[in-house]
């Protein structure tokens, strides 16, 4: 039944999971929307992001917001590392379209056997003194585990922005994609620019996964549900439009939202798919594409 | 500071296509030098092997800066950026989902030129008033003129010392191509620079120039030691522009 405060508490749960989703579309809004790397295991990494949150936070009793600002550095290193294979493998010799794809899809498998072997299929999850606990402002309920990613994915999100808008690099990833031999005449290095970008995405991957954890339990195959979600609001927000990035997914938290309260649950993992599909055939530029 | 360019015999093609046989070339501290030819004669491989984009398959290219002697044969776009020597490229090359402003501050990229980011984006929004009034424009959208505009002027921002041309006429109205060589003119006098313009207009061309090369299937079939000189020579006139 539709009553004003199942209506509003819905929406404000949409808003703050979409923030979540947010955090989660940045790594690919970089990878997939500046720099055309179909980067489909970006989810299979934001999981071993939240493992890495489950392992520290189990043994040590760490915060796992922290855990995830901890290990980005980490993800960083291994991000450039990645993207160098990619490119000595199939970039230089102008094979990424489909061979990258593959290769991107096989190292998404791996990551998610190599994480049942070792941690079996079981959900994992952390211990947080906010989770569990809930702000309420009138009729309407804030729980503390979809406030605390959301406002981490707000700081992130406005961290890449001004990161991406303000500084030499920033634009220059900006730009790799659009004239390769035209920012060398700038005296940036294309292939550096990429690695740097590919890095800050993977980076942002450990934070998205802490926060992941947070909002649930977590156990390997999770990633392959923002799959779909991921790059449908890369493709929403516009391609590499960080502020079309962060409304395309407060949008897609919404409108599943709103779908998982007044018709189920097992309706919500085909908002991202509906509302790709939409985008498609009557917005392909995304709302905010240039 | 005072740089000299001097390409030397050089050789240069794709593939199995030769485009440059032997092309010798140089250009003194504070001149204009054009390199005059149609299209297809080879004055933009030219350019680009100096600027790296292309490799020489033989003979020198080099800067002669204080005494020493700097090899550009061998080294990226990038390197050759980074000792100061500009290029305004062919078709303009912006970033068309960046905007003006964008743009022009990519091309301070290079570490020489970014303490000077704030004096040189003043010079060239004066040098260019309609770029100061389209600085949130999206590059893509801007019309040919305007975006020859931000082509010279992003290519300023790196602070160069020499600055390559590559056929700035391309695309544009007869006026505005006068009016952009006349303003490569006054920002090479204003700036100090060194300029090397390659540009297939003959009659636009000469007027700023100081010396110029004429480049025909490759090669350099006259070397004229000045701007009258280019103009008054009957080769020129039979081969070149057809009279």
């Amino acid at each position: 039944m539709l009553t004003a405060d199942l209506l509003a508490n819905a929406v404000v749960a949409g808003i703050l999971l979409g923030g979540f989703y947010a955090a989660v579309a940045i790594g690919l809004a970089i990878i997939f929307g500046q720099l055309d790397i179909v980067n489909i295991a970006h989810p299979a990494f934001i999981i071993v992001g939240a493992y890495t949150a489950y392992i520290l936070n189990s043994r040590f009793g760490f915060d796992p917001v922290l855990v995830g600002v901890l290990a980005a550095p980490i993800f960083f290193i291994v991000g450039a590392g990645i993207y160098r294979i990619y490119y000595a493998a199939f970039e230089r010799t102008g094979q990424e379209s489909l061979s990258g794809l593959a290769f991107f899809f096989g190292v998404m498998f791996i990551i998610e056997v190599v994480l049942i072997l070792v941690y079996g299929v079981d959900y994992r999850l952390v211990a947080a003194r906010y989770i569990g606990s809930t702000w309420s402002l009138g009729f309407v309920d804030l729980p503390f585990r979809l406030l605390v990613p959301f406002v981490t994915a707000v700081a992130l999100t406005a961290g890449v922005y001004a990161y991406l808008s303000r500084t030499f690099m920033g634009r220059a990833i900006q730009a790799v994609a659009q004239d390769r031999l035209a920012l060398q005449l700038m005296g940036a290095n294309p292939v550096s620019v990429k690695q740097w970008a590919f890095a800050l995405g993977m980076a942002t991957a450990a934070i998205a996964g802490s926060l992941l954890i947070i909002i649930g339990p977590v156990e390997p195959s999770v990633g392959r549900l923002y799959i779909g979600r991921a790059f449908a609001i890369v493709v929403l927000g516009g391609m590499g439009s960080i502020p079309g990035m962060f409304i395309a997914a407060l949008i897609l938290g919404v409108v599943e939202s709103l779908v998982t309260t007044f018709w189920g649950p097992s309706w919500a993992p085909a908002v991202a798919f509906g509302l790709l599909l939409l985008t498609l055939a009557f917005r392909p530029s995304g709302l905010f594409g240039r | 500071m005072a740089s000299r360019l001097v390409a030397s015999h050089v050789e240069a093609g794709y593939g199995s296509v030769r485009v440059l046989h032997d092309v010798s070339v140089n250009v003194n501290a504070g001149e204009t030098v054009v390199l005059l030819g149609s299209n297809g004669n080879g004055k933009s491989t030219l350019i680009k092997c100096i600027t790296g984009i292309v490799q020489p398959t033989s003979g020198e290219i080099y800067l002669e800066r204080d005494g020493a002697r700097i090899d550009l044969v061998g080294k990226s776009p990038q390197e050759v950026v980074d000792l100061g020597i500009a290029l305004v490229p062919e078709g303009r090359r912006l970033f068309p989902k960046l905007t003006v402003e964008e743009n022009l501050l990519l091309g301070a990229f290079r570490m020489g030129a970014r303490s000077k980011i704030d004096s040189n984006l003043a010079f060239v929004f004066e040098a260019f008033p309609p770029l100061r009034e389209r600085r949130n424009q999206l590059a893509g959208n801007m019309s040919g003129g305007e975006q020859q505009m931000v082509a010279v002027a992003r290519a300023l921002m790196s602070d160069p010392e020499i600055l390559l041309v590559d056929e700035p006429s391309v695309g544009l109205a007869p006026i505005l191509v006068s009016r952009m060589i006349a303003k490569i003119k006054e920002l090479k006098d204003q700036r100090h620079l060194t300029v090397l313009m390659a540009e297939q207009n003959f009659n636009q061309a000469i007027k700023i120039a100081d010396r110029g090369y004429i480049i025909v299937h490759g090669q350099i079939e006259f070397e004229g030691g000045s701007a009258a000189d280019l103009r008054d020579n009957d080769m020129i006139k039979q081969y070149y522009l057809g009279l």
